[in-house]
């Protein structure tokens, strides 16, 4: 039964992953390559991704860690603040990017424009990542009272006992935390693309617009290349992280709990600052505009296409994930293989589906199977650590008992489950609702969906084309906002 | 009974029949010319837009295996080969070729028609350089008193910018074109995205601070046509012969349509006299027809005498470096030289 499953993976995935992969290996080898790495144009475009994926982490830990420190602390609406906190990261790019044009753009509530600047970029990648960083770290810094007491004892310093016994001791998550901002940043696609304003891109733009408006196949597979390189270089740096067993630690009393409250809150309200500038912006009128658009795609497809596909490619990456997570329970080997595809960006399968399959270009079938191989890993991610920490007891004792293995596993393993499973949906189906870089690449006029539908009115300028924007991201929001409190509440493992 | 049956065949016919036409976004005709054809042919008229002109012609060619639509208009001089050579496109010796202007058949091989033909130009708002002195030649709009009033759009993302710096590329040779953007640069030239931004946004005449903008020869007389009376005279004015960029826009079939009598019967309607007649108006430009006569408004377009013109097959070659040129001198700061010496 696993065999099977991991075999349906398995073809699943050379299928959708690894023979696109392999188009792009022979055609970015094969001609670009050489030449691409030696125009100065493109070394450029890899330093900015570099730089701009090294500044986002810096920038984000040194914020997440001393949250992580104030959240040891009990105080009243931690939880909440804490749940909050994850929301930004299943928001799909271009809803962030508005965000961020509605508080700083040209147009913006602030009056300050940062459109076009490396400011506005870090700003929208801590935006994305902090929540990401503190649950990361959070598990790790309440762990480390027992350690950094046992440092006091023996007559260190706060500041030496920090210093010499938490910081080592938090620094493997501190380094993962990092990579994988670091993973975000520098291949991030809708932000940079959105915001960029052609001076700054990263290379993941780049090669969206090397395809899309100057059809380079083979300097844009070059390009790919170089950042699969990149990013499998900290991915395996992700996975070669220590893990130190620390005693259990909890949370501690809080001298003064309201006044944490309200600081946090704070903090968060300005983190949040984009999203509220966002929802103040938002005409009604626009949204009645949009509905009924003539010039661009109308509300109603976008938001039928939006659902259509997220519906279809959830029922495709349902069962992958499952498979993925039952095939990979117990071996840890199959790590990797999960990652993957998280790894690979939503432009590259994209561009590999374009080579790998020219005779079905423009079907529908190749954009369900790009939004399932990018859906299904977040799934399996959730899953997993639940079906791990599942005693194998519980289901023998179900056999011992008269049980079936089918009766068994619908009885017993599923409701245990379960939770993993609704919250591993819900970041599935908010991914999915905003996934950008596959389909604009992959796109056909009638196929418009939201995040598409946002992007096309933003080439356009004007207030009315800007406000249409701004109500269809609201919207946008609000339906991956929905998705994640009723499905998640910031319960599931993210990451 | 039978009228049934002749209204399911009629229907079955028409769901059949739909024709769809891949445009860029500029794309407009007049309703009723668009209704009158359906009305004659039985045909149904889908009009796709696709982006600009650039990423118009990509889309068709990605998306080859299953064809998104019958005919492809829209497509231009500078980027005419490259769908030649992507063979995205069935030849078609439509009957009207020989009433089209000979010297617009840029395709040899009938596979791209001309459809109608334009000028990319410098336009300036006459209320702001009343009592200001115009720039008297091309160069001085590098001086930074010029420089700061220009507006021109990003080659990478919009064809009127890609035909300006193929204009200056022109111009100035291709030495001397980084020099002069360089200077455009450092005397504070805005960049905008795409033609709109920079004509509805950023042009003083709709209110931005910029009053030198790349357009169309044809925009003042645009001007004049849509003020309703307003303007006697055009408000703007061409500046620079020797800096228009000369455009053909070109109809072709798409391979793989699944109506090949149909899409001919839109190619043929597109060089017909009412619709050549008709899009001087609608996208402001002139008509590949001999005998298609111009609008009265056309008096403020006249045609522009010794502009520039680039060699498709030097087009073809160079168009991407140029582009990342110009984005390394012009967005990056990058200094010229340096520019030129990673060409070797």
């Amino acid at each position: 039964m696993v065999r099977l499953a991991g075999g349906l993976l398995l073809l699943f995935l050379g299928f959708a992953l690894f023979y696109p992969l392999f188009r792009i290996l022979l055609l970015g080898v094969g001609e670009g390559f050489v030449q691409a790495l030696g125009n100065p144009y493109y070394l450029g475009r890899y330093l900015f991704s570099l730089q701009y994926g090294l500044l986002s982490a810096l920038l984000t830990l040194t914020l997440a860690l001393p949250l992580a420190f104030l959240f040891r602390l009990r105080f009243p609406l931690r939880e909440a603040l804490l749940a909050w906190s994850t929301l930004p990261f299943v928001l799909p790019t271009p809803v962030v990017a508005l965000a961020f044009l509605a508080l700083l753009g040209p147009r913006g509530v602030l009056g300050v424009d940062l459109y076009g600047t490396l400011a506005l970029l870090l700003l929208a990648a801590v935006f994305y990542n902090l929540g990401l960083a503190l649950r990361i770290l959070l598990p790790v810094a309440l762990r480390l009272q027992g350690p950094l007491e046992a440092a006091r004892v023996l007559g260190a310093t706060p500041f030496r006992a920090f210093l010499r016994v938490g910081l080592p001791l938090l620094l493997p998550a501190l380094g993962s935390a990092g990579l994988l901002v670091f993973i975000y940043a520098f291949s991030a696609f809708g932000v940079p693309l959105l915001l960029g304003g052609g001076r700054y891109a990263t290379l993941e733009v780049e090669v969206y617009t090397l395809l899309a408006h100057r059809l380079a196949l083979a300097e844009a597979s070059a390009l790919m290349l170089l950042q699969l390189l990149t990013l499998a270089l900290a991915a395996l740096l992700y996975l070669r992280l220590p893990t130190y067993p620390l005693p259990p630690g909890g949370l501690r009393p809080s001298a003064r709990p309201w006044a944490l409250t309200l600081g946090l809150s704070l903090l968060f309200l300005l983190l949040f600052a984009p999203l509220l500038a966002l929802f103040l912006e938002v005409d009604p009128k626009a949204l009645a505009r949009a509905w009924t658009s003539e010039d661009f795609t109308p509300l109603p497809l976008a938001l039928g296409n939006s659902l259509r596909f997220a519906l279809l490619a959830f029922l495709l990456a349902l069962p992958l994930g499952v498979a993925y997570a039952a095939a990979a329970r117990r071996r840890g080997g199959l790590d990797l293989l999960g990652l993957f595809p998280l790894m690979v960006s939503p432009v590259a399968v994209g561009l590999g589906y374009l080579l790998a399959y020219p005779s079905l270009r423009g079907s529908l079938f190749l954009l369900l199977a790009a939004y399932a191989l990018l859906a299904y890993p977040l799934l399996a991610r959730a899953l997993l650590p639940a079906l791990r920490s599942l005693p194998e007891s519980l289901l023998q004792a179900a056999r011992v008992l008269g049980a079936t293995p089918f009766r068994a596993f619908f009885r017993v393993e599923l409701p245990l489950l379960l939770p993993a499973l609704a919250s591993g949906s819900a970041l599935a189906l908010s991914a999915l609702l905003g996934e950008f870089g596959a389909s604009l690449v992959l796109w056909r006029p009638e196929w418009t969906t939201l995040t598409l539908a946002i992007y096309e009115r933003l080439g356009r300028p004007g207030g009315g084309p800007y406000q249409e924007a701004l109500a269809l991201a609201a919207l946008l929001a609000l339906l991956s906002g929905l998705l994640f409190y009723l499905l998640d509440r910031g319960r599931g493992r993210i990451g | 009974m039978l009228r049934i049956l002749a209204a399911l065949v009629l229907l079955a016919f028409g769901l059949a029949q739909e024709i769809t036409v891949l445009t860029h976004s500029s794309f407009s005709l007049d309703k009723a010319l668009i209704a009158q054809f359906e009305r004659e042919t039985g045909l149904k008229l889908r009009f796709l837009k696709g982006g600009d002109a650039g990423e118009t012609l990509n889309r068709a060619i990605l998306t080859r295996g299953a064809p998104i639509a019958d005919v492809i208009y829209g497509l231009d001089n500078t980027f005419l080969s490259r769908a030649l050579e992507a063979d995205i496109l069935l030849p078609y010796r439509s009957p009207e070729i020989r009433n089209l202007k000979a010297t617009l058949l840029l395709d040899p091989s009938f596979r791209a028609l001309p459809v109608d033909y334009g000028w990319v130009s410098l336009n300036y708002d006459r209320a702001y350089f009343k009592d200001r002195p115009l720039p008297k030649a091309p160069q001085d709009l590098a001086r930074p008193e010029y420089a700061r009033l220009l507006v021109v759009q990003n080659p990478a993302t919009s064809s009127p910018g890609l035909a300006f710096l193929m204009a200056t590329v022109a111009r100035f040779g291709e030495d001397g074109y980084l020099d002069f953007w360089a200077a455009l640069r450092d005397g504070g030239v805005r960049v905008a995205k795409g033609w709109s931004e920079a004509y509805y946004t950023h042009f003083t005449l709709y209110k931005g601070d910029r009053p030198l903008v790349v357009s169309y020869t044809t925009s003042p007389a645009a001007e004049v046509y849509y003020s309703e009376g307003r303007y006697q005279e055009p408000p703007t004015g061409n500046l620079f012969p020797e800096l228009s960029f000369f455009q053909v826009e070109f109809v072709g079939i798409l391979k793989g349509t699944k109506n090949l009598e149909g899409a001919r019967r839109v190619v043929d309607w597109f060089l017909s006299r009412p619709v050549q007649e008709n899009l001087p108006t609608e996208m402001w430009m002139y008509p590949a027809r001999r005998d298609a006569r111009l609008p009265q408004v056309f008096r403020f377009a006249p045609e522009p005498l010794g502009s520039v013109r680039l060699d498709p097959g030097v087009m073809a070659k160079n168009r991407e470096r140029w582009i990342e040129e110009w984005t390394k001198v012009v967005l990056q700061g990058q200094s010229p030289e340096a520019v030129r010496r990673a060409r070797r």
